[in-house]
């Protein structure tokens, strides 16, 4: 496996954790032997999303806890620093010392996970963690703060898919199959997000739903931590620089140029510079109007306005679209303009706008082949831990030789109680998934894995198999596709189904 | 394409912008683009109480040493960008030839000009903050390739204005209550570190908000200051010691005063916070801390308090009722402008729920209930480090002038259904009017001298970055000043 070692601005210890973990080996009782805490999604009542992707451990495994961590002029450095950081000596030298000495600087750790890209309900154990040897008790919350920021690629990757599972739906009933259902969300999130590392981690994780990106740094995610060589795609794309570099009143010059810069393939040109109407009207409908229709069949214009009401903009846009290029009849009877032209909205997009916006087109009579979404800080920032209730707690420890399940049950807010004791996962004989607690699950019914045990890693998932893992079911069985799911919401488990359908 | 120091992994460009070097106009010389935090004239969002008039400019320095300076493209980085590049596009788009022409003419080094605001200046919306031009009129398509990367520092500078925007709540509701402002860059603790997307963004924003503060949890954010911008301190944010849930826990439910007991005694000269909520948060505080332990609290000296963290619950009840209860069985004072104080051995600390709203919310209800904020300090989380979009403050990258057959044009974009995403024309400059205000003059107008100097300086040129800024100076540019603390107070 690639290990890339972590730099550390200032070569603190790994990654270092939140400030006050590192002064926690000394509040444990005394004679703790094993601290065991887990990973999951709390469930809460009329939580919007109710299953989530399990996505991204692999990324964190690889790139900062797999092999040695631990060097002498790590532990000097940390150690220089806490004390200034704390105004006093709380850095426990000797503890990484040890490990230092006696695991040549790799962690005694043992992490349990489910497969990456199966979808699990909420409220559910995703992962645990404990140390494999009783002198590193305190290692299993100094590593929380890097795990747990597995919220963020869950997130994305559960919010990217829920997004999949309302363009399936539109899609299948207004073109009778799911076709290009994988190119329909493209990711336009690279500039509203916190840093170049999120940006690829969140990049990575729409790839798990999708294969359309400008998120190029997700791609280079996917390639280097998920062994596949080329998980997104694009296509060339005007912005509003390279319209009006042209000046306010050659915007059909701009236009132009970029049909013959792009003869051949697909093209996506922004076109609501100065009024979106008029240039889908008197330029694209008109002077190009030509142009247009002579492009191949797999050379399709996608015309994308960027501002302005997206639902209204998009109805108004393709009735323009529809008076100058006319439009045909598919065979579930829905229109569909010229095969060579489309729309892509890309702005004001989350998953509420989306549909309404598919809701209006429908109603309108128009398929979804007509469109595609772009989506930027929906799917990549505007997001948090909270969204999906993500936490990780200690649920058992050992001391004295004797095991004790552990939880907290705070007064105020029962939803943030968490699981006792070792856990597993189980699908139960009805076949939904359950975590089993008080350490009383079979471990031939566990559906957590050994990823990492004392510094190495022990499962490689490629994203080809994360994908499948992910896959709407009505992906996998297209012909399953008989009910009526209209008046089912997006997402709600069925009573008699399979929820994850994968032995 | 590839930058060196990102370790090979991380390309800097958006995939549109591959293709772009193709799409101006025939004989375009020069791109000149620019950044503001855009003015929204109409806001539709009516739960936003906060305006957020002016921003924070931090964090060009971070992307300029990071990602930018020396020398970012290698033979080998051009031959992966191109084989990559033709499978994302399936086709062969790739600019080549202009990289080609950096590496061989510049060594690598970016032919591209940099002007900006200086960091931790506090500017009015609506104003430019940075301008991007290529220096080499073969490069014009570089300007805007540079953007992706540049256009990132929406973050560094939504944290830093929102950090602020709350030191100014406290900073009110402080001199209110107690007359002073004693402790107020402590006052908000950076909670942030497990709720941010990633580690890179916990260091930059986590920076951001020591702009304000000197309170962190989340150390990478040290890391950052210290390789990026320096300080004359040791260390620009400090920390205490502090008990989380699995440390009082994995005593088990019945040993929690046990797990607390061994705690405080573990840290006795030093401030120690110790999350109460586990069970029963009034329970701990009024049976363990306000009886079973008291002996040991009130020992304690004024330097170093127990700080009681409540973790859950309504966060304003849940504070005015663990003061409640803390105020009972622990002699409070008042001070001189009439308002309650706990003995200085014991503290509150409110870190669970808190964002600039309920953080206004908790000191109110404190206030009117005659509590000094003396008694408290709030850590943030997801509110201070993650739940902020580049639309908060409207964070945008544009081109305003274009040099093309030699002639310079004054852009724009105007679209016809949004007025706030009008972006300004021509070369910008930034000035100060006679009456102290800020002005952003465009169409190149800063030429006439009106206004007297520009205040954007070049800090990046041809590779080089040319002026970098320290973090004192930039928490001094950022500090609040007379003029503000007074309005605050009126």
């Amino acid at each position: 496996f690639h290990k890339h070692q972590v730099e550390g601005e200032v070569g603190i210890l790994i990654n270092p954790p939140v400030s006050f973990q590192i002064t926690h080996y000394k509040q444990y009782p005394p004679n703790v032997t094993k601290v065991y805490s887990y990973f999951e999604c709390r469930r809460r009542n009329e939580a919007q999303f109710s299953e989530v992707v399990f996505f991204g451990l692999q990324y964190l495994l690889k790139k900062y806890l797999a092999g040695p961590v631990v060097t002498e002029e790590k532990i000097q450095e940390a150690k220089v620093f806490y004390q200034l950081h704390f105004r006093q000596a709380v850095f426990d030298e000797e503890g990484w010392r040890k490990i230092l000495e006696k695991y040549d600087g790799r962690l005694p750790i043992r992490i349990k996970a489910v497969p990456e890209g199966k979808v699990i309900p909420r409220g559910n154990v995703l992962f645990t963690v404990e140390n494999t040897d009783p002198d590193f008790f305190w290692l299993t919350n100094y590593i929380e703060t890097m795990l747990v920021q597995m919220w963020y690629p869950i997130t994305v990757a559960t919010i990217s898919r829920e997004f999949k599972k309302i363009l399936a739906k539109h899609l299948k009933a207004t073109s009778g199959s799911l076709e290009g259902l994988d190119f329909k969300l493209h990711d336009f999130g690279y500039r509203g997000v916190s840093s170049q590392e999120s940006a690829a981690l969140g990049g990575a994780a729409h790839l798990v739903n999708f294969c359309s990106t400008d998120t190029v740094a997700g791609v280079l995610m996917a390639q280097r931590y998920y062994g596949c060589p080329m998980a997104g795609f694009s296509i060339p794309a005007a912005e509003h620089s390279t319209i009006i570099s042209w000046g306010r009143h050659r915007e059909k010059e701009a236009f132009e140029s970029l049909l013959d810069q792009f003869p051949t393939g697909c093209v996506s040109v922004v076109s609501d510079s100065y009024d979106i109407f008029n240039a889908c009207k008197h330029i694209w409908g008109g002077k190009l109007r030509e142009r247009v229709l002579e492009r191949g069949d797999d050379s399709t214009l996608v015309i994308r306005p960027d501002s302005g009401d997206p639902a209204e903009t998009v109805i108004e846009v393709i009735r323009i679209l529809e008076e100058c290029f006319g439009s045909s009849v598919n065979s579930v009877g829905y229109k569909l303009l010229p095969s060579n032209l489309r729309i892509i909205q890309g702005d004001g997009i989350d998953l509420s706008s989306v549909k309404e916006i598919l809701e209006k087109l429908r109603d309108e009579g128009w398929s979804m082949e007509n469109v595609l979404f772009g989506c930027g800080s929906s799917l990549l920032q505007k997001i948090n831990r909270d969204t999906l209730n993500c936490a990780f707690k200690c649920s058992y420890v050992e001391s004295n030789g004797k095991g004790m399940d552990v939880y907290k049950q705070p007064i105020t807010d029962p939803s943030k109680r968490s699981k006792r004791g070792r856990l597993s996962l189980r699908r139960n004989s009805d076949g939904f998934i359950e975590t089993v607690e008080h350490g009383v699950g079979k471990p031939e019914e566990d559906m957590l894995v050994t990823v990492f045990e004392n510094g190495s890693i022990l499962q490689d998932y490629l994203l080809e198999e994360i994908r499948k893992n992910a896959l709407l079911w009505e992906e996998e069985d297209p012909n399953c596709y008989q009910h009526n799911r209209d008046d089912l919401q997006a997402g709600e488990p069925l009573q008699k189904h399979i929820i994850n359908g994968v032995p | 394409l590839w930058v060196a120091g990102v370790g090979a992994e991380r390309p800097v460009c958006y995939s549109i912008q591959v293709t772009h070097y193709k799409q101006y106009p025939p004989n375009t010389s020069k791109v000149y683009s620019y950044f503001e935090c855009r003015e929204k004239k109409t806001d539709s969002t009516k739960d936003r109480k906060v305006k957020y008039d002016k921003t924070v400019f931090y964090g060009l320095q971070y992307i300029l040493h990071k990602y930018l300076k020396g020398k970012v493209v290698t033979p080998e980085k051009i031959q992966e960008a191109k084989e990559v590049y033709r499978e994302h596009f399936q086709d062969d788009v790739f600019n080549e030839k202009g990289w080609n022409y950096i590496l061989e003419k510049y060594d690598g080094h970016l032919p591209i000009e940099i002007k900006a605001v200086p960091e931790g200046s506090v500017i009015p919306r609506g104003n430019v903050l940075f301008t991007v031009e290529n220096t080499d009129p073969e490069c014009y398509w570089l300007t805007n390739w540079v953007e992706t990367i540049l256009v990132q520092i929406w973050y560094p500078i939504t944290v830093a204005t929102n950090s602020r925007e709350q030191k100014k709540i406290l900073a009110k509701y402080l001199m209110e209550t107690s007359g002073k402002l004693e402790g107020l860059e402590y006052k908000l603790h950076d909670f942030g570190y497990r709720g941010v997307s990633s580690q890179e963004t916990a260091g930059i924003g986590a920076s951001a908000h020591l702009v304000n503060f000197k309170g962190t949890d989340t150390v990478a954010g040290i890391g950052v200051i210290k390789k990026y911008y320096g300080t004359k301190d040791p260390v620009p944010g400090f920390s205490v010691p502090a008990a989380e849930h699995s440390t009082i826990t994995a005593w088990g439910k019945d040993h929690e005063k046990d797990a607390f007991e061994h705690i405080i005694k573990q840290f006795p000269s030093v401030p120690v916070s110790i999350v109460s909520d586990s069970y029963d948060i009034y329970n701990a505080c009024e049976k363990i801390w306000g009886e079973d332990l008291r002996s040991l609290i009130v020992a304690r000296s004024p330097s170093a308090p127990l700080v009681v963290r409540p973790d859950s619950g309504n966060p304003l009840d849940t504070v005015l009722k663990v003061l409640e209860i803390l105020g009972k069985k622990f002699p409070l004072e008042e001070n001189n402008k009439g308002y309650k104080v706990l003995p200085p051995y014991i503290r509150v600390i409110q870190g669970d729920g808190v964002d600039i709203n309920t953080l206004q919310e908790i000191v109110e209800g404190m206030k009117e209930h005659r509590w000094s904020i003396e008694n408290i300090s709030f850590g943030s989380g997801g509110a201070l480090l993650q739940k902020l979009t580049r639309d908060l403050l409207n964070c945008s990258f544009k081109c305003s002038y274009v040099v093309t057959n030699g002639l310079g044009v004054n852009v724009f974009k105007d679209p016809v259904a949004d007025p706030n995403k009008r972006s300004k024309k021509g070369r910008l400059s930034l000035h100060k009017t006679p009456s102290g205000d800020f002005v952003t003059l465009e169409e190149g107008k800063g030429d006439l001298e009106e206004y007297g100097e520009d205040l954007l300086h070049t800090v990046f040129r041809n590779g080089t970055i040319v002026k970098t800024y320290s973090f004192d100076e930039v928490r001094e540019n950022a500090r609040l000043k007379e003029g503000e603390l007074k309005e605050l107070l009126r």
